[in-house]
């Protein structure tokens, strides 16, 4: 009962909000949405206690939905410690997001509309981690979808608003596609969509091969990798990310919600799920860990120099999503699963926190007209530095740290024990932890120190944000802070096995937990170094030597515009598939449906009405009309019949 | 002669004196509108007594030598004609009481064409036919002129009455050829001349049988026979026109199912052709030529060439099941045409009938039930299901498709289409256009005849009166058996 | 299909017998005839005074009534002499129907007395 209430509060909350907000006013369906939504996270935390601390698992069949041949999918529950770690990641931060915005959106016309998107995100969000069968999961998936669809287009008089939304949509379809035909391939293969079915068949088929667009190919490597295109797509990796810096047109506390914790983890989690069949794959792994790596270096190359406090922040969550793929694909899905976990805490603290700051300058989101801020909005200034901290991982190896210390340095130490070739894993990992750290001191500099570049009547009103929003920011800086702490003997320390039971799969020869203990002594400070020279030279740039960014920016120009312009990757798109994909449409368009479509139907209503009208002709009044149209009726049909019969039945 | 006869016969002896009678009874009262009421009135009554007659009768029987027939088909198409003409006559008073026509003629004239058209559906030899055929057309001609100082009125009786003879011309020419081939004027005899294979292809028979066949589609007004339809539709005055849209048709019908399945099974094949010819031409020709209508009346006869063309599938299958769906959609077709005449009839304003469509313009917010009646029975004209309009289609399509008459099966399909184009035209006029000055309240009995057909053609989908219907017309039909060589 | 011809064979002679005579007749006096025309002689002939007008004016459509009721009974004429003839062979079942159609046509008959159809004015 209680799993369900977890689930179908939001659900709820969304229902009253979206149906009868306008009736019940803006302010009650603030409230009851957000009440839903922390009772749901106060009883995810008593599962998690339970499931995760106390190890039970359960499967709870709702109702089914479909039978149709093999086809046998029912709303179901699947609860254990992944579901109960994603229950309390998903239901806290929302909770939290969902306050928040009582005080950011304040100003707002359609606040009901706003909270009951933001609901239903988190239905289907909950609906995504807790299905017990591939069918129900996709539509978690696509719940998702559309909720941040929405949200991102929350502004839809906005047309980048618009744009974004669509963009992220259609971005997301591509991976959806590859997610939907995994399904359909593993159906296809094991004649089931229910996860325990799967996972206990798909040791059946390691090492068989299929026929997959004319090629015989291995089948669970396929499969594995079309499952992960699913994943790409929805955790914005690299080729697919392009949508997740462009959806900060939604509001941030969206951003918080659906593009740092929750939705954009749900590839990391997905693949975690899958465990089982991704460890039979390990050239699929391989793809994993690849992509996770570039994406980790992509995303932080990018993050360098960008000047809109969002996008730096998204470009951060772009790449540490790349650790967290990292971590799944040399098998640590634990740790992976932990960065997800501690991540959410620091990543939405730093969303949260940047809506503060726009918050607090009337919706400045450039950087470069901001500074001095620190002592205008202070509280606002240790949640940011509490989450800068947490994400660049600052910590004394072997004792103690903020939240991304562990899982961060965790994913890294497994990167080099995983001997990857040349240790590219590792190597990229580190120097995307050096700028990680030099991005987000350069975020914290550019914003809280220096002397102001705003307008001094938008400096001058810059206020601190009401409590409705520093509360949300104290308990995640709170998560930031101890997150790690606390909970990382649990994740991926000595009780890790026990913790997650039988949620996550490791292969016989997976021992990545084991080696990441016995790296050489120096990697482990390898990251803390990376660290401190990120910091180091951000704080030589942005406040030692001011002038220093942008010479170096003259310098290398190219190499600037390579990073400031996100590696010409939506000018890429643009070419090779935007353009050619409006040609076709407008091809479509004008010449199939414009020309030969409407003209077939307008030409066919155009030949009935001159048809009715010759028709009409033929009505002459007269009589001698009339008698020579049955004569020729007669003569017709005398002439035909004749000459049928002598030729033989022609119509029978 | 065996007095015995005279049981069989007794419907149409009944309504032979009944009409005599009347007319003496007519011209013998001085006051003419007075015995114009009494008489319609009294008509009525005969017709009614005449179908008490016809339910009386039982199994088959052939007298006067095999010319005439009594049987399950002819019962059941003789309950409906006289059910459409008692109709019809009810809906004559309003119309004819404010034209000053209401004499005592008119009723006495349509018990005579419904004399012959009981003989037409009794029909079982060449003569029988053509006598009864005339006595029908004859009547006709008159009431198609029964506003004798209307020009339109006029026009319509002369030109009925020449092209009708035309018709009738060929159709006696196509007899005399069919006599001169099976030396024979008897269905029976003419079925066993015609079964021999070498006159499958014998050319007076094919002559004789085109030009019959054409004399009758003249009468159901198949395409090209059709072309004085419009016309006289248009022409006639209302009550005569819903009357010809109705029973004739029935008529005409019964003959043309007789006459191809018990007269010329043998040439089953060609006779097919020329109703399957018929049946694609009148289906497109009335749905095309309809839409260009602006009145009322017109359009209505346009559309009832078109549903003679749908009627005409159900006798192309030449089957069982397609004389059943014949007379299935005969019977759907007549409820629905003289409910539409009705609401013709109910289009008055001010005293005076208008019949443009555009009068109807936005009925429905002034007067909500009528604009309903009307939709529902466009509706079931353009075969909405699950309105009878759409069984009745599908009474004919099912047997059309299991004979393989695809290609006809599909222009129907298309043909339907593009009819309920105009007829939900009328739909749209009167919902949502412009609200024109509304209509008088509908007179009683129209009233009636208009609510009727409504619900009856609502009501159709219940089993106990579909079911009834299609029990009834499959009972009838399994008489009329095709005796296939 | 021969014979059929051989017995229409004298009716074809007839009828081209008529033609030629009848053609023949026609086309004679335009050879042979005088023609002197003047106004008097083509003018139109009334005996003993001038044509008041044209020849072509309409009659009274009485005159048609009238002959048209007259055909009614001509044709009943035409029904009665085959029926006299045979009467010896139709016995009762011949005489009575003969009865009926000339009840039927006796009510007509009455139906237009009585409608006045038979008064000249």
């Amino acid at each position: 009962m209680i799993y369900a209430a977890i689930v179908f509060l939001p659900l709820a909350g969304a229902l009253i909000a979206g149906l009868f907000g306008r009736v019940i006013g803006d302010r009650p369906s603030e409230i009851i949405t957000t009440a839903f939504l922390m009772i749901a996270a106060v009883l995810s935390w008593v599962v998690f206690v339970q499931v995760g601390l106390g190890h039970e698992t359960r499967e709870i069949t709702l109702m089914r939905w479909i039978t149709s041949g093999e086809l046998d999918v029912s709303w179901a529950l699947k609860i254990d410690t992944l579901t109960s770690v994603m229950l309390v990641v998903v239901t806290t931060v929302s909770s939290l997001v969902h306050l928040y915005s009582i005080g950011y959106m304040h100003e707002d016309d359609s606040r009901p509309r706003f909270f009951a998107y933001l609901s239903l995100f988190t239905f289907a969000m909950l609906m995504l981690v807790t299905s017990g069968n591939l069918v129900q999961m996709f539509f978690g998936w696509e719940g998702v979808g559309l909720a941040s669809y929405l949200l991102i287009g929350f502004w839809y008089k906005k047309p980048e608003a618009n744009a974004a939304a669509i963009k992220a949509f259609i971005v997301n379809r591509v991976g959806d596609f590859g997610f939907s035909l995994g399904v359909f391939g593993l159906f296809f293969v094991f004649h089931t969509v229910n996860l325990d079915a799967l996972f206990a068949a798909a040791p059946s088929a390691v090492g068989k091969t299929f026929s997959f667009a004319g090629y015989e190919v291995d089948i669970l490597t396929t499969l594995s990798l079309l499952l992960f295109v699913g994943a790409m797509g929805k955790s914005a990796q690299f080729l697919l990310h392009t949508w997740l810096p462009d959806a900060m047109e939604g509001p941030t506390p969206v951003s918080a919600l659906i593009h740092a914790a929750t939705m954009v983890t749900a590839g990391v989690f997905m693949v975690a799920r899958l465990s089982p069949i991704f460890e039979l794959a390990p050239n699929a792994l391989i793809v994993v860990t690849f992509i996770g790596a570039i994406t980790a270096f992509f995303a932080a190359t990018v993050g360098l120099v960008q000047n809109d406090i969002k996008r730096v922040i998204a470009y951060s969550t772009c790449s540490q999503l790349g650790y967290m793929f990292v971590a799944c694909g040399i098998g640590a899905y634990g740790v992976g699963i932990f960065h997800l976990f501690t991540h959410a805490f620091f990543k939405a603290l730093l969303f949260l926190g940047a809506g503060s700051v726009i918050h607090a300058m009337h919706h400045e989101q450039d950087m470069r007209a901001m500074g001095g801020l620190r002592r205008k909005i202070p509280w606002t200034f240790a949640a940011m530095l509490i989450g800068t901290l947490a994400l660049t991982g600052v910590g004394i190896p072997h004792l103690a740290g903020f939240a991304g210390f562990y899982s961060k340095d965790a994913i890294i130490e497994a990167a080099y024990a995983a001997n990857t070739p040349n240790n590219y894993a590792f190597w990229l990992l580190v120097v995307a932890a050096l700028m990680t750290s030099f991005y987000s001191w350069r975020l914290i500099f550019m914003t809280f120190y220096g002397e102001t570049r705003a307008d001094h009547h938008t400096f001058d009103h810059a206020h601190e944000s009401p409590p409705t929003m520093m509360v949300p920011l104290a308990v995640l800086s709170l998560g930031a802070v101890l997150a790690g702490l606390v909970f990382a003997p649990y994740f991926m320390g000595h009780d890790q096995s026990e913790f997650w039971g039988a949620s996550i799969f490791r292969g016989e020869h997976n021992h990545i937990l084991h080696e990441m203990h016995e790296v050489p002594g120096w990697v482990p400070y390898s990251s803390l170094i990376a660290m401190l020279a990120g910091f180091a030279i951000a704080w030589v740039y942005y406040i030692g030597a001011p002038w220093l960014p942008e010479a170096t920016a003259r310098t290398f120009r190219p190499l600037y515009l390579f990073l400031l312009n996100k590696w010409y990757f939506d000018e890429l798109y643009n070419l090779i598939f935007v353009r050619p994909a409006f040609a076709i449409g407008r091809f479509l368009w004008k010449g199939g449906d414009g020309a030969v479509i409407d003209g077939a139907i307008d030409g066919t209503a155009a030949g009935v009405v001159r048809v009715t009208d010759r028709v009409v002709k033929l009505q002459t009044g007269y009589m001698y009309h009339y008698a020579f149209a049955m004569l020729i009726g007669v003569a017709a049909i005398l002439t035909w019949l004749t000459y049928n019969g002598l030729f033989g039945g022609v119509l029978k | 002669m065996d007095s015995s006869v005279l049981y069989v016969v007794a419907p149409e002896l009944i309504l032979a004196i009944g009409a005599i009678s009347l007319l003496m009874l007519g011209v013998f009262t001085s006051n003419g509108e007075a015995a114009g009421r009494t008489v319609t009135w009294l008509s009525i009554a005969v017709l009614i007594a005449t179908a008490i007659a016809v339910f009386q009768g039982s199994g088959s029987s052939l007298v006067f030598g095999g010319a005439f027939v009594s049987d399950g088909f002819t019962r059941f198409l003789k309950i409906v004609i006289l059910i459409g003409a008692a109709l019809t006559l009810l809906m004559t008073f309003d119309n004819f009481g404010r034209a000053k026509l209401l004499q005592f003629e008119y009723p006495v004239l349509v018990l005579l064409a419904t004399l012959g058209m009981l003989m037409m559906v009794s029909a079982n030899d060449l003569i029988a036919l053509y006598l009864g055929l005339e006595l029908q057309s004859l009547a006709l001609y008159v009431i198609a002129a029964f506003k004798r100082d209307d020009v339109q009125s006029s026009e319509a009786g002369l030109k009925y009455f020449v092209l009708g003879a035309l018709s009738s011309g060929m159709l006696l020419y196509g007899a005399s050829m069919l006599y001169g081939v099976t030396g024979s004027t008897s269905y029976a005899t003419i079925a066993a001349a015609a079964t021999i294979p070498e006159m499958s292809t014998n050319i007076g028979l094919t002559f004789g049988l085109v030009f019959v066949l054409v004399g009758l589609a003249f009468k159901v007004a198949a395409v090209p026979f059709h072309m004085w339809t419009p016309d006289v539709y248009q022409g006639a005055p209302t009550p005569v026109t819903a009357f010809f849209a109705g029973a004739p048709k029935i008529a005409a019908m019964a003959l043309l199912l007789r006459f191809t399945q018990a007269a010329l099974p043998g040439i089953a094949p060609q006779w097919q052709q020329i109703v399957i010819f018929l049946a694609i031409a009148s289906m497109v020709l009335g749905s095309f030529a309809a839409i260009g209508q602006n009145n009322i009346k017109r359009l209505l006869a346009y559309s009832s060439i078109g549903n003679v063309g749908f009627a005409l599938i159900g006798l192309a299958a030449n089957n069982t099941e397609g004389t059943a769906g014949v007379l299935i959609y005969l019977v759907i077709y007549v409820a629905m045409t003289l409910g539409a005449f009705a609401c013709v009839l109910a289009m008055q304003r001010n005293g005076r009938n208008v019949e443009s469509i555009s009068d109807l313009s936005g009925l429905a917010k002034t007067n909500l039930t009528f604009a309903t009646i009307l939709a529902v029975l466009m509706f079931s004209l353009a075969g909405i299901p699950p309105l009878a309009g759409f069984w009745a289609k599908w009474y004919v399509f099912l047997p059309a498709i299991k004979a393989g008459l695809y290609p006809l099966s599909v222009i129907g399909v298309v043909t339907s289409v593009v009819g309920a184009y105009y007829y939900l035209r009328v739909v749209k006029i009167m919902f949502f256009d412009e609200t024109a000055e509304g209509f008088s309240p509908p007179e009683g009995r129209t009233f009636a005849v208009m609510a009727l057909s409504a619900a009856f053609v609502v009501a159709f989908v219940l089993p106990f009166v579909g079911g009834t219907v299609v029990d009834a017309a499959t009972a009838a039909a399994s008489v009329l058996v095709p005796a296939h060589p | 299909m021969m014979d059929l011809t051989s017995q229409y064979l004298p009716i074809a002679i007839f009828i081209g017998v008529a033609l030629f005579i009848g053609g023949a007749l026609m086309v004679a006096p335009f050879l042979v005839a005088v023609r002197n025309p003047d106004p008097e002689k083509v003018s139109a002939y009334e005996c003993g005074f001038n044509a008041f007008d044209d020849a072509r004016m309409k009659f009274d459509v009485r005159f048609y009534l009238v002959s048209i009721l007259f055909i009614i009974f001509d044709l009943e004429i035409a029904f009665l002499f085959p029926w006299a003839a045979a009467f010896r062979e139709i016995g009762v079942f011949g005489f009575w129907s003969m009865m009926v159609f000339l009840g039927v046509l006796t009510i007509g008959f009455i139906y237009e007395w009585k409608k006045g159809a038979l008064e000249w004015d």
